[in-house]
């Protein structure tokens, strides 16, 4: 074949230069066959290159071009938009890995670097030879966006969405909106009350006519693919409807005989299986827990509107995109851990929270007058020895901010904070600096000897090495220890099993690469926020929650989206369906389907990543990958085997 | 000076071409929306592309950076101008935003460049290089960086002898003295501001001895020792070119420190100076590298695994902060510092200081708006008018804040409050 093809050797300023040698390199390979011309470059990837690239291939006519750079991750999509501006079938590009995959593997080996990295491009050539020009799918989009999770990040995404003009499904599990920040009382900065926040939100939300609110639903199942995602959302009733409210309602409440620990309050008070929303939670209306509820009847008898046969049901969702925003979970200390368990009179983080803003002229727990306050940082996150190595970032400022916000409800409280070292970073500082001028008392420890608390029969003692004070050991015997917990995943992982979302070493869910594609997954269309994605305060996942509303409406604002022509083919004459291609593709994106008499694999373009696991397990050699033909790869490696001495040594 | 006032419109207009506002530019421009995109510097970038490798990934700043600039420069949605500033803005009502913007002159016509480099090598005049930090020269006539975004060249007419030289050799012929201020009245629905921060000027602690002590450096001056475009190509100390092998870093420099006026954490320092820590053990193996440190914050998402690395590779911690730096006649430095740890005050010898300055606010915005409409917070920083719901929005409706413009931020929040500002100016545009 006569092919045109140019080749750019990429020194990356060094990164690939200094350990081979470029030069070396574009001297091997000019003269191989179909070689037009081979170019060595500072940055490949650099404006001025790429301006260089479009004129090359233009005006010497390249139907086959390759960069020897970097990871294909980082920029084989910059260099396909190089060879569409040039006029170039972008399919006909073919990237060369000579840093991640030579300069960084080998910088102890330059001669043998350069031997392989001229391999690796040679190789580069032989696919380009028989590179095909292709064109993307295409295919609609559904204009509408499904949230998963209606805390502060899905609630303010979903605001964000309708207010760009893109319909929106808010998908709550629990009975009501706001997640935790409905939990919280007065919140920093902004001075006002968690609810308050909510409500705020939750008020734009209603008026909004393109956003529907589902809360009590949970997604039982999800299908499709970017474009085109369809959810079985299950929705529990009620069982409560509006019109039974006021005077009877609370009647109904007392009458109803089951009686349980109220998980927004941490367990620090009691709800029955009839209950209204708290201060700060939407709808304003009542729900019956139907995992608690006898159905004994007494709530009906006060209050007849009350419906015990509602039933739940199952409602469609087409979205183009889904976001997922389902929060965290606070960090729950072992039996023990600090004490946690052995004494009620040791809390955690939240739970105090909840208890500041339920007592009103004294702190007061299980009775007894609280005073001196042991805060103890860290617990459950920068852990030398267990899973959570992350610091979870919210915690410190968090619990200072209470902490101040105690003294000022109460007065007469002196807390005691035993740290790790503060992180109140950026303006969140000053906050510390006003805890430190308002008396609060602070210690610090090492990670590796954290402070130890002791629960004896009627009193408490916590002790620390401090290393403030020159390592020197102080104790001091509070009325109340509070642990500061930190985030964790949520307990239930319902949403991420279900679209197979991966997550990183701390657990949250994982983003493709965290500057430059920061909200979105692996799953094309999947895009998470908030807290889900990794501890953040509320001003962090609300930028988040913006960040993904846009990327999501960018998605599906035009109608309709290109895809990667890259998949699986199925040759249908030989293909005898035994089923081992569909037990192996990882993505669900091959079915039975029938040929005539005979049952043969199918391949959903839209679903089919073009990951090749199929390939080897065909018994019959009956599948194929666009762009890595056999023909393809092979001529590949003829090229790494054949064409040039294996490895020189040092 | 030309009195001719170009006029303009745009969908939106962005201010400052750093991270921040080269994202909000671009998310802007792929949902179909026409944007200006003004930036004072002769590149696009920011500091950003100016970067060795960013925390905490450790991938090459040059490398992200490049294919954004790239990308940003020759979207069909995104006109660029450089060399520009905005004079001043007037809201004339909803989605009205009239802006004069100024363009300097580069003396270089920008289309015609082909960036040969022929005009530096035959200009006489050598002055310090500001895009290496001042530690090499370059000429009057030059490319700002290898990187730069466009990546052509530029006369600094302050320092510029009129020789004639490089017009003798410029190939193409683009060198033009003639050119003139352009003035440009730009009418837009919505502005984003992303004019991000100035870094603690160290001359203002002289008890630290920069500008004094040659072997003292800012962090960003070891930056540029560490990145891919470095201009010595391995690790100098700037007094006599030896490779420094006792390396020390004072975090907190200019930041929380209320004697200087800046009470706030920068929130970056701790986490570059780790990075610059691993990135130097990487270089000079014999090395050794002491942190002094009062907390170290490492918060964010991979942040902490970080440190626990730094430690691991036998980066010496000290808890402690420096009072004040003295040089030895070999150029050495003696750092008097209060260990935390043993409860006194100490010494210690070193060759080579690194001042991790911190960020202070970029107060170009604050003038923008004849009446002060854009507001302040108490540091200076654009006050972020609703910062728990809406964190971009700003004390004038319809103007929105992205990245350090409103206060310290890495990367990856910059980029993210990037995205809240450009989501906010559709939802604004679509009102
Ligand atoms: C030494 C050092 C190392 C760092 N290392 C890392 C790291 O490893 N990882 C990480 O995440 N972060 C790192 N950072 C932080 C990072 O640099 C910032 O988070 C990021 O640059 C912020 O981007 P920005 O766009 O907000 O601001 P900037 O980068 O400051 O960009 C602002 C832009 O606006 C322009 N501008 C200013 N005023 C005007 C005006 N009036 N009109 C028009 N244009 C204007 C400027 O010229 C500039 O181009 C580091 C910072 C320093 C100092
Ligand atoms: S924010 Fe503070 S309390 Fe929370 S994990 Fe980090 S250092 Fe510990
Ligand atoms: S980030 Fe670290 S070095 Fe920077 S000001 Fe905060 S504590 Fe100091």
């Amino acid at each position: 074949m006569n092919r045109k093809i140019g080749v750019y050797i990429c020194h990356c300023g060094g990164n690939i230069s200094d350990y081979v040698d470029v030069e070396k390199v574009k001297q091997a390979v000019v003269n191989d066959d179909g070689v037009f011309l081979a170019k060595t470059t500072m940055f490949a990837c650099g404006d001025a290159n790429q301006k260089e690239m479009v004129e090359d291939i233009r005006n010497n006519g390249l139907d086959g071009v390759i960069v020897a750079s970097c990871s294909p991750k980082l920029h084989l999509l910059t260099f396909r938009a190089v060879s569409e501006r040039a006029g170039l079938n972008k399919y006909n590009y073919v990237h060369a890995n000579i840093r991640e995959q030579v300069s960084w593997a080998h910088s102890d080996n330059k001669a043998g670097a350069t031997d392989k990295a001229i391999q690796i491009v040679k190789s580069a050539i032989a696919k380009v030879r028989l590179a095909e020009p292709l064109m993307p799918f295409r295919f609609p989009a559904v204009k509408a966006v499904a949230i998963a999770g209606g805390g502060i990040s899905g609630m303010r995404a979903a605001l964000g969405l309708s207010d760009m003009g893109c319909p929106v499904y808010l998908i709550e599990k629990s009975p009501f909106f706001g997640g935790r920040t409905s939990q919280w009382d007065v919140l920093y900065t902004s001075g006002q009350t968690g609810g308050q926040m909510v409500s705020e939100l939750y008020g734009e939300l209603l008026k909004r006519e393109n956003v529907k609110l589902l809360t009590g639903a949970e997604i039982i199942s999800g299908s499709g693919n970017i474009g085109d995602f369809k959810l079985k959302v299950r929705v529990t009733p009620r069982y409560v409807p509006e019109n039974c409210n006021g005077d009877k309602l609370n009647e109904s409440i007392a009458a109803c005989p089951v009686e349980l620990p109220d998980e927004f309050n941490f367990n620090l008070t009691k709800r029955k299986a009839i209950y209204r929303n708290h201060p700060g939670q939407f709808p304003q209306t009542a729900v019956i827990d139907m995992t608690s509820c006898t159905r004994c009847g007494e709530c009906e008898k006060i209050c007849p509107e009350i419906d015990l046969s509602q039933e739940e049901e199952i409602i469609d969702i087409n979205a183009g995109s889904v976001l997922v925003a389902t929060g965290f979970d606070p960090y729950t200390p072992a039996d023990g851990e600090f004490g946690y368990g052995l004494s009620d009179r040791v809390i955690t983080l939240p739970e105090f929270k909840r208890l500041i803003e339920l007592n009103d002229s004294g702190l007061v727990h299980k009775g007894r007058r609280v005073r001196k306050i042991a805060y103890i940082y860290c617990v459950g996150s920068r852990q030398p020895e267990g899973d959570n190595k992350y610091c979870s970032r919210y915690c410190c400022t968090s619990v200072i901010h209470s902490a101040i916000q105690a003294k000022k409800k109460f007065g007469d409280i002196t807390g005691y904070h035993f740290t790790r070292g503060i992180r109140t970073y950026g303006k969140q500082e000053l906050l510390y600096a006003e805890s430190l001028k308002g008396g609060e008392i602070y210690l610090q420890s090492y990670e590796d000897d954290p402070p130890v608390v002791e629960v004896n029969e009627n009193s408490l003692k916590v002790r620390i090495n401090d290393i403030l004070t020159g390592i020197r050991e102080v104790s001091v015997e509070p009325d109340l220890v509070v642990l500061v917990t930190g985030m964790v995943p949520r307990a239930d992982n319902s949403v991420g099993a279900l679209f197979k979302l991966p997550k990183g070493r701390d657990s949250f869910f994982n983003e493709i690469h965290m500057k430059l594609r920061p909200v979105e997954t692996v799953i094309d269309g999947i895009i998470i926020c908030g807290a889900c994605q990794g501890p953040k305060n509320i001003t962090e996942s609300v930028n988040s929650a913006l960040s993904a509303a846009v990327k999501s409406f960018s998605l599906v604002n035009r109608g309709e989206l290109e895809m990667e022509p890259i998949v699986a083919t199925i040759d249908e004459e030989t293909c005898e369906w035994c089923g081992a291609c569909y037990e192996a593709c990882p993505f669900d994106a091959i079915r039975k389907t029938v040929k005539g008499t005979r049952e043969i694999a199918e391949i959903n373009n839209s679903v089919c990543k073009g990951c090749g696991i199929c390939l080897p397990v065909c018994p019959v050699d009956a599948i194929e990958l666009t762009a890595y033909s056999n023909r393809e790869i092979e001529s590949m490696i003829d090229a790494l085997a054949g064409s040039y001495p294996i490895m020189t040594t040092k | 000076m030309s009195d001719e006032i170009r006029a303009a419109s745009y969908d939106a207009l962005v201010i400052g071409g750093g991270i921040a506002g080269g994202e909000a530019a671009l998310d802007l421009a792929n949902n179909g929306y026409k944007v200006l995109l003004v930036e004072k510097d002769l590149s696009i970038g920011g500091k950003m592309i100016l970067l060795s490798k960013v925390f905490p990934t450790l991938d090459c700043a040059a490398c992200i950076t490049t294919p954004k600039v790239s990308e940003i420069s020759r979207h069909p949605g995104i006109t660029v101008f450089t060399g520009a500033e905005v004079t001043s803005i007037e809201k004339k009502g909803e989605r009205e935003f009239e802006t004069a913007v100024t363009k300097r002159p580069r003396y270089v016509v920008e289309e015609d460049c082909t960036a040969c480099q022929l005009c530096e090598e035959v200009c006489p005049v050598v002055v310090h290089d500001e895009y290496q930090y001042r530690l090499v020269g370059r000429k009057a006539a030059f490319i700002p960086f290898s990187i730069a975004s466009p990546r052509v060249a530029a006369i600094d007419i302050e320092n510029c002898t009129l020789c004639g030289a490089c017009e003798k050799a410029c190939p193409p012929k683009c060198i033009d003295f003639t050119q003139e201020t352009e003035k440009y009245i730009i009418k837009t629905g919505t502005v984003i501001v992303a004019t991000g921060f100035k870094l603690f000027d160290p001359l203002k602690i002289p008890r630290y001895g920069y500008g004094v002590y040659k072997n003292v450096l800012t962090s960003m001056e070891m930056e540029r020792q560490l990145a891919p475009t470095r201009p010595f190509n391995t690790i100098l100390r700037p007094g006599d070119g030896k490779m420094p092998d006792r390396i020390a870093y004072v975090l907190c420099t200019g930041s929380r420190d209320d004697t200087i006026g800046n009470p706030v954490c920068s929130q970056i320092c701790c986490m570059y100076s780790l990075k610059q820590a691993q990135l130097l053990m990487g270089a000079l193996p014999m090395a050794d590298v002491t942190i002094y440190y009062i907390n170290i914050r490492s918060f964010g998402k991979g942040f902490e695994e970080f440190y626990e690395q730094a430690k691991g590779m036998g980066i010496s911690f000290v808890k402690g902060k420096v009072g004040k730096i003295t040089e030895t006649e070999t150029g050495n430095l003696i750092l008097r510092y209060e260990d935390i740890n043993e409860n006194r005050v100490m010494e210690e010898e070193h060759d080579m200081v690194v001042l991790a300055v911190g960020v202070l606010p970029n107060t170009d915005p604050l003038s923008f708006f004849r009446n002060g409409e854009l507001k302040a917070d108490q540091f200076s920083f654009v006050d972020q008018a609703e910062v728990l719901s809406s964190p971009a929005r700003t004390s004038v409706k319809g103007v929105f804040v992205a990245g350090t413009a409103s206060g310290p931020m890495d990367i990856p929040d910059s980029i993210l409050s990037a995205g809240a500002a450009s989501s906010e100016a559709i939802s604004y545009l679509k009102q």
